[in-house]
């Protein structure tokens, strides 16, 4: 919508600008130049958002349409298939390995997400002074964020081995070895580690960025009144971030129901002993790929990945609306 | 406004148009060439193969630049593939008909694409070649339910089982009396887990589908429509497995482990035994030099008295255009002269006929290396794939789960074995 100056400014110049002028409804007139011109102008956005939208209908859309077409076939890597309606969600329902990714994905939600909303903030509190030297501990908090997660998870494992540093640290100290790579949970749960510890320094920035924005006079009157750090926290800069730790918290919960890599390169293909450690996506890349991939199964599990992230996205939404209200 | 529904219906219409596009490319295409391979020898080609320019880029640029002044007027294009995820690059290039015109393959490879109708028949193409060829090499690429024969043999391995000479005495064993016998490795497994209060075990991998083979397990009807892996055979093996993981003797990350990992527990002394081939003794020599000193040689265990070996194929796509041209570069490359040349680059086994009657494959010279390739030439002829062609990655990981729940007592071994075999044969009908 033009203003009113705006407008104003464009009529003065189209009636300078030449001979053929039109009164137009509003009072204002316009030249057929300029009625020219205003009639490209709308198209011109679309020209700019056109490689986005081919690239989004190519890599997005596309592969999204025929996902969920193939849910509905029994195609293969190198077999068509033919339409088989509901048969491979019904196949699900009995699938013991659809149930243990379900399961393992689940879990990862809801212990990696609270320890991403939280300890980044904390740390995010802890890196936000300046003090001397806090830049290097910045940039070593965030190093994790840009290294390859190949590397970090072979890091990881070569450290949580049998013979590896943790366990060497462990049986020094008198605890003993601990299967970190071998227990179904505990292998897990290390992966989950592994998942916290990368995410904290993204996390981090975020939040950095959120608590540059809360008035320093509201912790500076909270300390007048009275109340201790705990209470500074509780009072001023949780309701101050708290939008952040929403998004931190759609972000990361999406993420971590997606969760592949860590638990890939720690678990390795099998997914754990006996597959116990397999997460959905991992469960999609094992029965949808290879030759003899079996592509309509993986699509109705990608179906159900899809359909549980945006359930989350919802739920982490409306329970902030709800708090709003 | 007018003037706003045009790019709208302009925008729609490039969106439709972008998902129709590639749904279009999509289609059948051109099916491409015959299985006459008598025509002129000419025309580009691409050959791909398996992990190898890393270490024999010039070989691989003599062998093509000697195939194009023998045949003027072809072009080969040399692709090489990492080793990991090689069949998933297959399968995406067979999906999308970009498959090259010969690839380098393994008969569980080999297998779906025959079925699919994208692997040529080489009895068809080149039956006049098969008399160069081991037998038994030539079968390896025959796929039951199928006929014909859908790759070139192209190179064999196999290997000794090393041994920590060491470890063994420290055990209180004889390091020169290695176990030849499956109930000699699992009693001195055990013994050497008690003497080294569960620190040292002796084998790093829980049974694959190799082993269950090489211990006499019949693996599959002769038909190839199902498994028979959970007969009283296999179930033995795996209640042994279960004494020895219980024990220690087998380690205790042997349920996640992958061949490298198996590999470097090896390496720093952790398990006693492995498998490997002549080309693991370099290795040995040049990242532990302290194994090195104490490494044993010992041929591998099987009840059968058959060892298990590996195949490579090359096989030419269907599809193809250049038909005679990619038979006859696939043959070319896989013929007795350069599959010796390419055998004494590095430690495999040419398939060709007469080719391991080579002195280089039968005199010892005192080395240690030449030890192990005449001991793993000679045992290559009797030697067998344990591993059936139909036998899929999905069903290997069935197989691995089926172990660690027995391994683990959550399963029976029958009873993990049986839901092994259901699962395996459902695949099996699946595919």
């Amino acid at each position: 919508m033009k203003s009113p100056t705006a407008a104003k400014a464009t009529s003065s110049d189209i009636s300078t600008a030449g001979p053929a002028l039109k009164e137009l409804p509003d009072g204002t007139r316009r030249g057929a130049r300029g009625a020219r011109v205003r009639r490209q102008l709308p198209t011109s956005p679309w020209l700019f958002a056109a490689p986005g939208l081919v690239i989004v209908a190519v890599f997005i859309l596309y592969p999204f349409i025929s996902t969920l077409n193939n849910a509905f076939t029994d195609k293969r890597t190198l077999i068509p298939g033919e339409y088989v309606g509901f048969a491979n969600f019904s196949e699900l329902l009995h699938d013991d390995m659809f149930w243990i990714g379900l399961r393992n994905s689940t879990l990862y939600v809801l212990v990696v997400v609270p320890a991403l909303v939280l300890l980044p903030l904390l740390l995010a509190m802890l890196v936000q002074k300046h003090i001397p030297g806090i830049t290097f501990f910045r940039s070593a908090f965030y190093t994790p964020v840009v290294a390859s997660i190949v590397v970090v998870g072979l890091i990881w494992v070569w450290m949580l081995d049998e013979r590896g540093l943790v366990n060497a640290v462990l049986e020094a100290v008198g605890v003993g070895k601990v299967g970190f790579l071998s227990d179904q949970w505990l292998l897990l749960f290390s992966a989950m580690a592994v998942t916290v510890w990368k995410g904290l320094g993204y996390y981090m920035i975020i939040y950095l960025a959120a608590l540059a924005n809360v008035p320093r006079e509201l912790h500076e009157a909270a300390a007048v009144d009275g109340a201790g750090a705990f209470r500074r926290f509780i009072t001023v800069t949780v309701p101050a971030v708290r939008s952040t730790m929403v998004l931190v918290g759609a972000l990361s919960s999406v993420a971590a129901f997606k969760v592949f890599s860590e638990v890939y390169l720690m678990a390795g293909p099998a997914g754990g002993p006996a597959g116990e450690d397999t997460t959905l996506v991992m469960l999609v890349q094992r029965v949808g790929t290879g030759l003899t991939g079996r592509v309509g199964y993986a699509s109705a599990i990608s179906v159900v990945v899809f359909v549980v992230t945006v359930a989350l996205m919802l739920l982490v939404l409306r329970a902030d609306r709800k708090e709003d209200a | 406004m007018r003037i706003s529904r045009i790019p709208r219906r302009a925008v729609a219409a490039g969106a439709v148009l972008a998902v129709l596009l590639p749904l279009s490319a999509c289609g059948d295409g051109d099916e491409g060439g015959s299985t006459d391979a008598s025509g002129k020898i000419e025309g580009k080609i691409t050959f791909q193969t398996w992990n190898l320019k890393a270490n024999f880029k010039p070989y691989f640029e003599g062998l093509v630049d000697e195939f194009e002044k023998k045949y003027p007027g072809t072009e080969v294009h040399w692709v090489d593939q990492p080793g990991e995820g090689y069949a998933d690059k297959i399968s995406a290039d067979a999906a999308g008909g970009t498959l090259p015109d010969v690839v380098n393959v393994s008969p569980d490879l080999v297998a779906p694409l025959a079925k699919a109708g994208i692997a040529m028949d080489l009895d068809k193409a080149a039956g006049k070649y098969e008399k160069e060829y081991l037998p038994g090499a030539w079968k390896s690429h025959q796929i039951p339910g199928t006929e014909g024969t859908y790759a070139f043999p192209w190179y064999l391995n196999t290997g000794p089982l090393f041994y920590n000479k060491r470890l063994f005495k420290d055990a209180g064993l004889d390091a020169d009396k290695p176990p030849t016998t499956y109930d000699q490795l699992f009693e001195d497994a055990l013994e050497l887990s008690k003497k080294s209060d569960g620190k040292v075990a002796t084998l790093a991998n829980a049974p694959t589908i190799e082993d269950f083979g090489r211990y006499g397990v019949p693996l599959m009807d002769k038909e190839g429509t199902g498994f028979s892996f959970n007969d009283a055979k296999g179930v033995e093996l795996l209640t042994k497995y279960k004494k020895l993981y219980d024990a220690k003797a087998l380690d205790g990350q042997a349920l996640t482990a992958t061949p490298e990992s198996t590999g470097k527990k090896f390496l720093t002394e952790a398990v006693a035994m492995n498998p490997g081939s002549a080309l693991d003794l370099e290795k040995f020599k040049k990242d532990a030099p302290t194994l090195y000193k104490n490494i044993g040689i010992t041929p591998q265990i099987s009840s059968t008295g058959k060892d298990n070996m590996y195949v490579m194929g090359l096989m030419v796509n269907a599809r193809t255009k250049q038909t005679p041209a990619a038979v006859a570069f696939a043959h070319f490359v896989t013929d007795a002269q350069h599959q010796m040349e390419f055998a004494k680059k590095v430690a495999i086994f040419p398939s060709t006929k007469g080719s391991l009657d080579d002195p280089y494959f039968t005199k010892q010279d005192g080395k240690e290396d030449t030890r192990v390739r005449v001991a793993a030439a000679k045992s290559i002829k009797t030697a067998v794939n344990y591993t059936p062609v139909l036998f899929s990655e999905q069903m290997k990981v069935e197989l691995r789960n089926a172990v660690a729940r027995a391994l683990q007592g959550k399963e029976s071994p029958k009873e993990a074995l049986d839901n092994a075999v259901k699962n395996c044969d459902r695949l099996l009908k699946q595919s």
